[in-house]
């Protein structure tokens, strides 16, 4: 469906209100058929980037384009106005018109192309047929449950062929049950559709889950941008291992470095890890491992500490032990109640990242 | 995108040329030793001289000053106690209290001081029933004090409506907590309800000491009697003081009136964008439950009853009643003397047939034309921040301190002073435009506030959708204001009809609204008109009230 020169680049672009800088320069490429998500903390930016690509936010400089096509350029004073640019937006509150039933809300921007009527017709009864709404189309927005004004929403968006599809947070309004159906048959929509997505989420795991690639923001930059297992696996920096992933952080000092590993300390503990970044023996450093990395071992052994167990909590496909080294907290995943007592954690050398700071 | 940029200059700049014309002229001619009119006028301060040496331009200021205290000093407590108990608490028949309430907003106030001279004066109804029981009678409606009282009780709803709105937005969560922790109903609402809005107070006490300096109909008949001038009915007495009509007298009071309400427009500005603030910060209104009153509710119930026969009951009963009575006094049974004779006086009179037609047009016709420019204005500062956005923000501010009176006046001076426009003098189109300018801030709010409701995203949609900025306008906003627009139709209907001291000036064979000629068959003494068509006009803002309430138009936000 899309062509193959409809690549969306965006170039060092910089955004500001009045002397709040918003975007700070940043770029990157989104590929026919690729999903993207914008990750990033509230704040960050993120939202501002997919409304500044489609226009409805003016960002002060830098280049936007599709293709062929400028859409914003900031040395050339060009700025495409928001309803020349041809891309489709799913709005976080879907921004449905009270005033238009599900077909009248679909076939809006083909009838501002001038699309004859027969035409709309075909075209939105396809688009709401492969959306599971053919029923609905005589309903207006209020009559459709949060589900179906997403699908509607989504829908209006790519019934006149965007070469980008913009998704703003677009699984942030379901519950969080129908939010893990809702994402995988989005993610199939996508794939099947063979559509160029951009999507803004604040969820790791969602973010993980519908992309091809991950650019994560902080404070208007990239901090780090690539395949989701990449962003998991081998982040650049404490914060991004910190964004993906639900994480065990424990804060100590560097006792002995060697060959790229690190041995950190805290109190009553001690372990070694890969060292990521330049640093001595006796700095500061955090020391992080996810939490389904983290073994209950049976006794000691390498990369073994012992640790005194304050609590286990059942979660239903699993249990959650809470252990208190210090002032700190560690947590770890298992498959059984543990009883009382100081048991024995093993921490995965590979799995332990060294962050000096 | 052109067309829509010119079309929104356009609207704004003709918007800033009706607001500030007039005012422009009022102070062009403060300035000249003689009105504009006369040959050989130079410029000057001989006007403000001749009123700054007059004494009686120093007791109508003083007189005005005591009204305005006088008001806030009744209505802010009253007010707020009344959005208390109607707002938070489970007074019994609230929902009928609410709409008595606010009756003195939309009857004309001249309305009002007539009915209190002819229920409570000195041959009034209430004063002649009463005299056997209480040997003399122990009031005098035309004291300053009376006036100062029922201005006090008449502007209580002003400072209701601010507050019961802000009360609404608080969650009865922290009420809750001040009872938990042992406060009576009465502890809760000085404690903990009252101060948490007091922002929203602050502003109505301003707005009411603002309106004090601002009351014609009231002063005009109230203090007629025994010579009480306020600043607005000393500008009226001018009218012919030297012989000739003194306009420029007039535009130098106009001016020192302006000089004391623009400020106060500018302070009720910065505390309205405080007050929302302080709002904003609260965020989304918790759960809402009623405070139980107790025992305390019928104590409470007989104040606000006490309240609305004062203010409501007693010079509208009068009012009703002179108008259908041919004479009364001591020992008189009402029903024998019943009439309808002042009502076919009134269809008698083509002048006062015109009134009638007049009144009607230009609330239903004049009032949808109204709304339909306040939208357009509405429409192009809407989402936008830029100079533009700033003018039209600067023309719907400026003329809330230029009262109604001075208004009709000043477009009066543009009638006969511009070129052109002579022709429309005698049309209802100068009637039209002067109300459209005096009530363009009242207007606006509803619009605004009907804009804002619809979501930015909707707009956004249709613009990435690919429609045009005009196109959006069409297709998406318009569409969605339009109950607000019906909605803002009928409440301008109700202001228009209500508005009396605007046409003042503007009155002549043709421009006859019934608002303006109970001003002046007042100052003629034909009583039983004034009675009658008082009545009429009361009629007229019923039905709109009895629309208003049909369709759930919110009477306030």
């Amino acid at each position: 469906m899309t062509k193959p020169n409809n690549t969306l680049k965006v170039e060092s672009l910089c955004l500001q209100y009045g002397d709040n800088a918003i975007l700070k320069g940043v770029s990157f490429d989104l590929n026919p058929g690729e999903v993207v998500s914008l990750l990033g903390a509230s704040g960050s930016g993120k939202t501002t980037l997919l409304r500044a690509v489609a226009g409805l936010e003016h960002p002060s400089s830098g280049r936007i384009v599709i293709g062929d096509s400028v859409l914003f350029d900031g040395a050339a004073r060009l700025d495409l106005p928001v309803e020349k640019r041809g891309l489709g937006l799913v709005f976080q509150s879907y921004a449905l018109w009270p005033h238009r039933t599900v077909f009248d809300n679909v076939a809006y921007g083909l009838k501002l192309r001038k699309v004859a009527d027969a035409d709309i017709r075909q075209r939105v009864d396809q688009a709401l047929a492969s959306l599971d709404l053919a029923h609905l189309a005589e309903r207006f927005p209020h009559q459709l449950s949060g589900g179906q004004q997403q699908r509607v929403a989504i829908a209006r968006a790519l019934v006149y062929n965007p070469p980008v599809i913009l998704l703003d947070e677009p699984l942030s309004n379901l519950d969080a049950k129908l939010r893990e159906e809702a994402r995988s048959w989005l993610r199939e929509l996508i794939v099947t559709l063979g559509l160029s997505a951009l999507c803004v989420t604040h969820d790791q795991t969602e973010a993980m889950a519908m992309s091809d690639r991950i650019l994560l923001l902080k404070d208007g930059r990239i901090e780090q941008q690539g395949t989701p297992q990449e962003m998991y696996d081998n982040p650049a920096s404490l914060f991004v291992a910190d964004f993906m992933g639900n994480n065990n952080r424990l804060n100590g000092q560097i006792s002995e470095v060697r060959d790229g590993r690190a041995r950190i300390s805290g109190e009553g503990w001690s372990f070694w890890g890969s060292l990521r970044g330049d640093a001595q023996p006796g700095r500061a450093a955090t020391a992080m491992i996810r939490l389904e990395r983290v073994r209950v071992a049976d006794g000691p052994g390498d990369n073994h500490i012992a640790l005194p167990l304050v609590t286990s909590m059942f979660l239903g496909d699993r249990w959650e032990y809470l252990f208190h080294p210090g002032h700190t907290r560690l947590r770890a995943y298992g498959e059984r109640a543990l009883g009382a007592g100081e048991h024995w954690l093993a921490l995965p050398e590979q799995d332990v990242w060294i962050f000096p700071g | 995108m052109r067309t829509a940029a010119l079309s929104r200059g356009a609207v704004i700049s003709l918007t800033a040329l009706t607001v500030f014309t007039p005012i422009v002229l009022i102070f062009y001619q403060s300035l000249l030793n003689a009105p504009f009119f006369m040959p050989n006028t130079q410029l000057g301060l001989d006007a403000y001289r001749f009123v700054f040496d007059d004494p009686d331009f120093y007791q109508a200021f003083g007189n005005s000053l005591m009204i305005a205290t006088g008001m806030l000093c009744i209505a802010v407590p009253m007010g707020g106690a009344l959005a208390f108990l109607l707002a938070r608490t489970d007074l019994p028949g609230k929902r009928w209290i609410e709409l008595a309430v606010l009756v003195p907003v939309f009857i004309s106030p001249m309305v009002l001081a007539f009915g209190y001279v002819v229920a409570a004066g000195p041959v009034g109804f209430f004063t002649v029933w009463l005299r056997p029981l209480l040997g003399e009678t122990p009031w005098n409606v035309y004291s300053m004090t009376s006036i100062a009282l029922i201005a006090g009780l008449t502007h209580v709803p002003h400072v209701f409506l601010y507050s019961s709105s802000a009360l609404r937005n608080l969650g009865s969560d922290v009420e809750e907590a001040a009872r938990i922790s042992g406060a009576n109903p009465l502890q809760v609402a000085l404690n903990v309800s009252l101060p948490m809005v007091s922002p929203a107070l602050l502003y109505s006490g301003v707005l009411v000491f603002f309106l004090g300096f601002e009351i014609f109909g009231l002063p005009l008949v109230l203090g007629d009697p025994e010579g009480h001038l306020v600043l607005a009915t000393y500008l009226y007495k001018l009218t012919n003081k030297l012989g000739t009509p003194s306009y420029h007298l007039m535009a130098a009071v106009a001016v020192c009136i302006i000089a004391v309400t623009f400020p106060l427009v500018l302070l009720q500005r910065y505390l309205l964008k405080a007050a929302s603030r302080f709002v904003t910060v609260k965020g989304k209104a918790a759960r809402q439950k009623q405070l139980p009153l107790g025992p305390w509710k019928w104590l409470a119930l007989a104040l606000v009853l006490l309240w609305l026969w004062l203010t409501v009951l007693v010079p509208l009963s009068g009012i009703v009643l002179r108008a259908f009575v041919s004479y009364w006094g001591e020992g008189v049974n009402l029903l024998d003397t019943l009439t309808l004779a002042h009502f076919r006086e009134i269809f008698e009179q083509p002048s006062l047939v015109r009134a009638l037609i007049n009144s009607v047009l230009i609330g239903v016709v004049g009032g949808a034309l109204a709304v339909l420019a306040y939208t357009a204005i509405g429409l192009a500062g809407h989402r936008r921040q830029d100079a533009l956005s700033k003018v039209i923000d600067y023309s719907v501010l400026v003329p809330r301190a230029v009262p109604g009176l001075l208004a009709g006046l000043a477009f009066l001076w543009v009638f006969l002073f511009v070129p052109g426009l002579s022709g429309l003098r005698d049309t209802m189109v100068s009637i039209w435009l002067a109300y459209t300018v005096v009530w363009l801030a009242y207007g606006m709010r509803l619009i605004s506030s009907a804009l804002l409701q619809v979501g930015p995203e909707l707009e956004e949609a249709a613009r990435v959708t690919g429609a045009s900025e005009s196109r959006t306008r069409r297709d998406v906003t318009l569409p969605l204001v339009r109950f607000g627009m019906l909605a803002s139709w009928v409440l301008i209907f109700m202001i228009f009809e209500r508005e009396y001291s605007t046409g003042v000036y503007l009155l002549t064979p043709g421009t006859e609204v019934i608002g303006a000629l109970l001003v002046s068959l007042w100052a003629a003494g034909s009583i039983d008109q004034v009675a009658a068509l008082s009545v009429i006009n009361i009629s007229l803002v019923a039905a709109g009230l009895a629309i208003a309430l049909r369709f759930g138009v919110k009477l306030h936000d």
